[in-house]
């Protein structure tokens, strides 16, 4: 490469950021977005039961491009696939574990038996590796749900084991009074993605050695850490265990700390938009699977809030900004009475960000899909060439530094 | 006057302006790790027959500690760079000085590539052994420097290196190698001035990641070696000219349990010599007669809660010449013990004997043995650890990441 070569190379690369994709409203760029929704999963119907196959294997992701990490991942996606049932439906959900860690499910905000709640050694054993395990429930009560893994449920969650249940109610109210044909459902998540890594390695290398244990039937409270009573555990202190969370056996406290923030697995420029259209009515099933609390506004907008932690809420009421803790699901309804392109994000601006560059996190737009091409034509910066068809639409990809 | 310098100093503050937060933009922490080994030994010797029998003599050691500083960046495109700048306290009579920098090199990698330059661990020993100090044994573990006075065993193990590999499949290593060893002695008003290449040669190694060692792999490495030193050998020239070592090494879990884990390591190191000598007199000799060294080491390690609790391990090995007529070999025999008291501390305890015959005795006492009660304190820390290495499990077993 000669030093023009270079030069020109630099250029290039230096330009990509402002250039892709040119806009957002090309048919392909839409498909795109329906593969970044979660996907719902097609049950088998088996003697009146819905049935859904799902299983955990660690993978490859990108959350955003050209930012590729290894997460726990249900039917090799993430977030996980999507379970769409009816209130009263009975559901089987084959799991099988194809990682060599330990899992479980736990379906959050469902009335599910007891035996079925997905907490380890609480409900039920672990599913080790290579091990299946089937969840039985009926399906209640309606409305928007998630599940996520409950073993090491840190580290797991922010891996990437999440995934929305949306129970479907005949009877909806928040249908009733707000008629919609399009609904979207977005999850969010924080991932320290350094923290990811070490410990889905060091938890990697430890079951290494204890699946060669229990090959070998050999099975050992200390080692495992695992006590039938806290006395048993004082005991086994008062005999020289050391319990891992003491300081000789543990630094201080690594906890983590959020670096990347996702809607639906991805992070802003790759994160999922929402369409819609003038006078029709959306609903958004927000869901929070992340360790962060968020703010979410959306701008030129009063939404709707009509559902709290799945329930219908007496009197929904307005607002343009909605707090969404840890483990909440609230639903919303917005209304398309302001055309244009419209940002929804996290007004913790912290969260806008990857790796700290703003703009990043869970940034994504409300677009409407039948907003007039002139009105999406960028108006001409002075002293600034462009090329037609190149930097003429909005919306752009733009990156800063 | 006084106007002038106002002007001047204009253009100088905007520079500093724009050059600041160019600058704050540039700078990625690099992955800072942070590794030492403290090694405290109270030594008894018992020398006799031969040279140097001084009888019995107790000494305070603290040799081979060391602290090691590296840094590490991902490039722009699929590479990783590392630095690493280390340093030891050598032996107290190895005219080394009271530090000697062990370790300075820089080290670029991919997925399947190396190459490494600088000062570093040269290529004369294939695998490590269990014994308290890295030179226990260093006559029989490792190819020695021809080069050298013999005074310290740091000439032997460490040179300026320049280094290239391609690892195929995370297992199988294929090295070539080049390097300066330290040539002494250097009168007292000179340095060593030539740092030319005196040595090359290459590795060819089946090696086992650490992380999986528990996966029942029985082999976990083996390996061949070649060194081929460029000697000035009186009357030949070439390759003839050149002292030319192989090694071969093996690992075996031989019970790869967690819990109660034993491998067994054997290494051997042939040494084709130079037909002309026919005595070992001196260091010279000793580093150029034809020979075959065998290091063979069992070692059972008991780890409790998932990290080593206790080790045993003993060690034997002979160096045998088979031109020279006088029965001439060396042998030793290690024992050693070690037991984690928490966590980064062993308290150790080691037993060596060595016995030399023939010609060896011109250089060694007959019977050399020593107990050494030792205190050893090792870490390596890890910060800003933003990537992975290339052997983790995540990047070994599920898709590796640049």
């Amino acid at each position: 490469m000669n030093r023009r070569d270079f030069i020109k190379a630099g250029t290039a690369v230096a330009a990509i950021p402002f250039l892709l994709p040119e806009q957002l409203f090309a048919e392909a760029a839409r498909e795109g977005e329906k593969q970044a929704d979660a996907m719902p999963l097609t049950p088998r119907i088996e003697g009146g039961v819905k049935e859904f196959n799902l299983w955990i294997e660690i993978v490859e992701h990108e959350l955003a491009p050209g930012m590729v990490i290894h997460t726990l991942a249900f039917n090799g996606q993430v977030p996980g696939p999507e379970i769409r049932v009816t209130v009263g439906d009975k559901v089987r959900v084959k799991f099988k574990n194809r990682t060599d860690l330990n899992h479980t499910i736990h379906w959050h905000g469902l009335y599910v038996p007891w035996r079925m709640d997905g907490v380890p050694y609480v409900t039920q054993m672990p599913v080790m590796p290579g091990q299946e395990f089937i969840y039985e429930f009926v399906a209640k009560p309606g409305g928007t749900h998630f599940y996520h893994c409950h073993w090491g449920t840190l580290l797991h969650m922010q891996s990437g084991m999440f995934g929305s249940i949306i129970i479907d109610d005949p009877d909806d109210p928040v249908k009733k009074q707000f008629p919609y044909n399009r609904e979207y459902t977005l999850i969010y998540s924080a991932h320290d993605v350094n923290f990811l890594r070490t410990e889905l390695n060091s938890m990697l290398e430890r079951m290494k050695e204890r699946m060669y244990l229990m090959k070998n039937n050999r099975f050992d409270k200390e080692r495992f850490a695992l006590f039938n009573s806290k006395k048993e555990l004082e005991d086994a202190i008062k005999n020289g265990y050391q319990p891992p969370y003491v300081t000789n056996r543990r630094s201080q406290a690594d906890l983590p700390d959020p670096n990347w923030f996702t809607v639906n697995g991805k992070s802003y420029p790759s994160t999922p938009n929402l369409f819609i259209k003038k006078d029709e009515s959306i609903r958004v099933r927000l869901i929070n699977a992340g360790t962060e609390e968020h703010f979410l506004h959306l701008h030129g907008h009063d939404f709707w809030q009509v559902a709290d932690d799945g329930v219908p809420v007496p009197q929904p009421w307005q607002m343009n900004t909605i707090r969404l803790s840890p483990g909440k699901t609230l639903d919303i309804i917005v209304e398309g009475n302001n055309p244009g392109i419209w940002t929804f994000h996290d007004h913790d601006t912290r969260r806008v960000t990857n790796n700290g560059l703003y703009p990043g996190g869970n940034l994504l737009a409300l677009i409407y899909e039948d907003l007039p091409i002139e009105e999406r034509r960028v108006g001409k910066m002075k002293g600034m060439k462009m090329k037609k068809g190149k930097m003429d639409l909005l919306p752009k990809i733009a990156l800063d530094e | 006057m006084k106007t002038d310098r106002k002007y001047n100093l204009i253009p100088l503050a905007f520079f500093f302006i724009l050059l600041l937060p160019m600058h704050a933009a540039a700078q990625v922490t690099p992955a800072i790790q942070l590794a030492g080994r403290g090694v405290m030994s109270f030594n008894t010797y018992d020398r006799a027959g031969g040279f140097g029998a001084d009888g019995n003599s107790v000494v305070s050691d603290f040799s081979d500690t060391g602290i090691l500083l590296g840094v590490r960046q991902k490039l722009y495109n699929d590479y990783r760079s590392r630095f690493v700048v280390g340093f030891q306290f050598p032996d107290a009579d190895s005219d080394l000085g009271q530090v000697f920098f062990h370790q300075v090199h820089f080290q670029l990698e991919n997925k399947w590539s190396v190459f490494r330059i600088g000062r570093t661990r040269i290529r004369s020993s294939l695998i490590e052994f269990p014994t308290l100090r890295d030179d226990d044994a260093i006559k029989l573990t490792d190819v020695l420097n021809p080069f050298s006075s013999g005074k310290n065993t740091e000439e032997s193990q460490y040179g300026n290196v320049v280094e290239a590999g391609v690892i195929y499949r995370q297992r199988v290593h294929l090295f070539v190698h080049g390097e300066h060893f330290t040539v002494t002695p250097v009168s007292a008003e000179d340095s060593e001035e030539d740092f030319s290449l005196n040595s090359f040669g290459g590795t060819l190694e089946y090696r086992v990641p650490e992380v999986q060692r528990f996966n029942r792999n029985i082999v976990t490495q083996l390996g061949l070696g070649w060194n081929n030193f460029l000697t000035h050998r009186e009357g030949y020239t070439g390759f003839d000219e050149t002292l030319k070592n192989v090694l071969f090494s093996a690992v075996l879990n031989l019970i790869p349990d967690p819990v109660y884990f034993l491998d067994l390591r054997h290494q051997t190191i042939y040494n084709f010599g130079f037909d002309e000598v026919s005595a070992v007199n001196t260091y010279a000799d000793l580093s150029r007669a034809k020979s075959v060294n065998n290091f063979t080491a069992l070692r059972f390690l008991y780890r409790k809660l998932e990290r080593p609790t206790a080790q045993l391990s003993l060690g034997v090995g002979s160096k045998i010449f088979p031109d020279l007529t006088n029965s001439t070999r060396e042998i030793s025999v290690i024992v050693n013990g070690f037991y984690r008291l928490g966590e980064n501390l062993d308290i150790g305890l080691q037993y060596q004997f060595m016995n030399y015959k023939g010609d060896l005795l011109d250089l060694y006492p007959e019977t050399d043995q020593s107990i050494k009660l030792a205190l050893v304190f090792s870490f390596e820390q890890f910060w800003n650890e933003y990537y992975d290495e290339r052997n983790s499990l995540l990047n070994l077993e599920h898709g590796y990441l640049p």
